[in-house]
């Protein structure tokens, strides 16, 4: 279909052309080189929009095809004036959409914004290089010169016309040079994958680049021995520019070897690994990979973290299968959508089982979160009763032995006063337990004099003579309640089952750790699993940190704790 | 003597304020915070000030911090500061200088009050007074027995009030000894454990029980 509508186009073309040229005589040579690159171009166009409606870049090449043909009209028809007023500013015109097409392959849209500048300035130097000679060229006379007449416009000849030329040329040669130069730029930073078919148009870009310069330099010192090289130049440059998006296509094809290979490797990927596979594969090694989570409706990535699919300037998103995954790659490689649909056709199965490995990481992530959640809300809720008892039950209890003082300087002797001083008595009592109670709950002393305090208390408490070697400054309080608690059990363990005569706490920072250690000489064996040291294992751990208990029997038992403190 | 009391507990407050009245002790005034205690300080100028190791806002040690702005503020004024925490480096903090008259007590002990009003009286003499459970948990610790391994058992006792603030004349009341016997087991004691001697009361209770809290 698309091919027939191409060749209808090209016939269209060829057949205006060859009437003109029927009609005015101009050189064969050319007219059958022009017609013959404006129908390839056309014809090419025209494929491309057909087949991929989305990019714009068969648009583009239409466009410019067409523009070639409006180009060449002047030349066929160089004795209307008419002509020669609308074909003027169009001389130029095919070059710049030219550049255009360049920069904007392969969606057809210009993303980088220097290019899009250098684009709007070409197309300006296009145009208003044709303003001088509209209003001030005669070229009636002149035997190489196109077109013959002056323009409509024209209201008399000025001496610096030929200055304004060359002033137009130089400003050709250096945005010709900046055009090679944004070219090479572009194909420097491309990704492996998108140089793979970006080669042949930048090659050709570059040549037509080239001749460009050399016209316009040809132009400025005069050179007229040169036109007829140059002419030839131009339109190889022309040919090029399709032919290297044949042989971009033709790359295309072959890199889809690289699927194949992509199949055999997924074959004995690990878990995590199938991004790199694709990225390989496909040729962008700033691919990304997301997949879907169905029951949390949202993307993560292999490692199992939330992900955004953002649309970011140059970057595509190319979705595999329903729901399943996607792949966040280098706009540059959207034209080669079937090596992406190819590669995460392949890498199904294998995204399949990626995707249930990060689900069950995202989980277990989510779970570690939550258990140091839960810790750290324990921690709080513990600080919370331990401050009701003081303003709470201690208050009351110290009223009521206020109370008691009073009646008993009321009651001077005898039973009632005994009775009085047995209930103070059974009151002290209950206020030390209280006291004690609050402080197993949390120590106050934690809070407001630091690790260092409060070890130092559990050390003075301990009925097996302890010894603390206390090295650094504060630490996150997080940090410190876990250390404390760790050390707090270890001491009841001690007191309780090691029959030890002598304990060592040791509290030191280490790579942004705190470790602690409580060693003792008892007589070892302890049992992990049966003992508050599970308790303690959970509670390091719920801090990303390490537990370990080393109890050989007869041999004392030490128990270390290391607690990031980032 | 004058007393001035502070605690964010009314219970406490209003309480302790009858029970001291009932013992003849003129108490000048109540406060809520450690900021209305120095305004009342301030106008009444106390004998000493009875405050709450607790109090608002944060409800930690705003006690200790007002202790160190009567200090520098009010120094004639004596300090007894209630507590609920039988941490040293609490009594630590507060005797940290040679300033008189420093009182650190359980607060269990308000309910009984003979010893609270002796605590007030020699802290209003400008002796020192640590709670003596704070001390015999010291002294009961084996680690530390180890090191007092070089003490008689009547040099222990002695002290055990040493660290407590009681001076050499107060100790003897309490042990039924001459003041030359206390002087004596005290240079031996400060000797055996190779601390200064004739050093001022306050200076000497605060080495002590820095001794004890190694």
């Amino acid at each position: 279909m698309s091919w027939r509508v191409g060749a209808a186009a090209a016939l269209a073309v060829g057949v205006t052309d060859v009437s003109l040229f029927a009609h005015q005589g101009a050189p064969l040579s050319d007219l059958v080189i022009g017609t013959a690159v404006n129908a390839i171009t056309i014809t090419a166009g025209l494929v491309v929009w057909t087949s991929r409606p989305t990019s714009r870049m068969g648009l583009l090449i239409t466009v410019w095809g067409i523009c070639g043909f409006l180009a060449d009209t002047p030349s066929l028809v160089p004795d209307s004036r008419v002509i020669a007023t609308i074909g003027l500013p169009l001389i130029l015109l095919p070059s710049a959409v030219y550049a255009h097409m360049v920069f904007a392959y392969p969606t057809g849209r210009i993303v980088d914004r220097v290019d899009r500048f250098a684009a709007g300035a070409i197309y300006a130097a296009a145009f208003l290089w044709s303003l001088p000679l509209l209003i001030w060229s005669d070229p009636t006379g002149c035997a190489e010169c196109t077109p013959h007449v002056p323009s409509l416009l024209f209201i008399g000849q000025i001496k610096r016309l030929r200055l304004i030329g060359q002033g137009f040329s130089v400003i050709f040669i250096a945005l010709g040079a900046i055009f090679v130069l944004l070219v090479l730029r572009r194909f420097r930073r491309a990704a492996p994958g998108v140089r793979r078919t970006l080669w042949p148009l930048a090659l050709a870009a570059v040549f037509g680049g080239a001749q460009f310069i050399a016209r316009s330099a040809a132009d400025l010192f005069g050179f007229a021995s040169w036109q007829e090289t140059l002419l030839w130049l131009d339109r190889a440059a022309g040919v090029a520019v399709p032919v290297a998006l044949a042989i971009g296509v033709l790359f295309t094809r072959r890199a889809r070897g690289a699927v194949g290979n992509l199949v055999v490797e997924l074959g004995h990927v690990q878990p995590g690994g199938v991004r790199d596979a694709l990225a390989k594969a496909i040729g962008d090694p700033t691919l990304e990979l997301a997949l879907w989570l169905t029951d949390r409706n949202t993307w993560i990535d292999e490692h199992g973290r939330e992900v955004e699919i953002a649309n970011m300037p140059g970057r595509a998103v190319t979705f595999i299968g329903d729901e399943l995954a996607a792949i966040v790659h280098d706009s540059d490689l959207a034209d080669q959508q079937a090596l992406l649909e190819a590669a995460g056709s392949a890498a199904r199965l294998a995204l399949e089982n990626e995707r249930l490995h990060a689900e069950l990481r995202a989980q277990l992530e989510e779970l570690r979160a939550s258990r140091a959640r839960i810790v750290r809300a324990g921690d709080d809720e513990r600080r919370r009763l331990e401050r009701d008892l003081h303003d709470g039950a201690q208050q009351r209890l110290l009223g009521v032995g206020l109370a008691l003082q009073l009646v008993r300087s009321r009651v001077p002797t005898g039973e009632a006063a005994e009775l009085v001083a047995e209930a103070e008595q059974e009151l002290r009592e209950a206020l030390r337990e209280l006291r004690n109670l609050a402080r197993g709950i949390h120590p106050a002393v934690l809070v407001d004099q630091g690790l260092d305090s409060a070890i130092k208390t559990l050390a003075r408490r301990s009925p097996v003579p302890a010894h603390v070697s206390f090295d650094g400054e504060r630490l996150p309080p997080h940090v410190e309640t876990a250390a404390y608690f760790v050390v707090a059990e270890a001491l009841a363990n001690i007191a309780h089952h090691a029959d030890a005569g002598h304990v060592d706490i040791t509290v030191r920072r280490e790579n942004g750790s705190a470790i602690v250690e409580i060693r003792d000489d008892g007589r070892g064996g302890a049992d992990v699993a049966g003992s508050g040291l599970q308790g303690l294992a959970d509670r390091v751990r719920s801090l990303d940190g390490r537990f370990s208990v080393h109890s050989p029997p007869g041999a004392g038992t030490s128990v270390t704790a290391e607690i990031p403190c980032g | 003597m004058r007393v001035a009391i502070a605690d964010d507990s009314v219970i406490v407050r209003e309480g302790l304020a009858r029970v001291l009245d009932d013992r003849h002790l003129s108490v000048i005034g109540l406060a809520e915070n450690a900021e209305q205690l120095l305004a009342l300080i301030e106008a009444e100028h106390p004998d000493v000030a009875i405050l709450d190791i607790r109090m608002p806002p944060t409800q930690t040690d705003e006690g200790l911090v007002a202790a160190d702005v009567i200090r520098g503020r009010f120094p004639d004024v004596g300090v007894l500061v209630l507590s609920q925490y039988t941490d040293v480096a609490y009594a630590l903090r507060l005797l940290k200088g040679d300033e008189k008259g420093r009182g650190y007590l359980l607060k269990d002990r308000i309910t009984a009050v003979d010893e609270l009003v002796d605590a007030l009286e020699r802290i209003n003499a400008g002796e020192c007074v640590v709670d003596h459970e704070l001390i015999s948990a010291l002294l009961a610790n084996p680690a530390r027995s180890d090191r007092l391994a070089a003490l008689t058992p009547r040099e222990r006792d002695v002290l055990a009030l040493l660290a407590e603030g009681l001076t050499d004349r107060g100790i003897g009341q309490r042990l039924w000894l001459s003041q030359s016997t206390v002087e004596t087991h005290v240079r031996h004691i400060l000797q055996k454990l190779d601390l200064p001697t004739g050093t001022a009361h306050n200076r000497r209770v605060h080495a002590v029980l820095t001794y004890l809290d190694r």
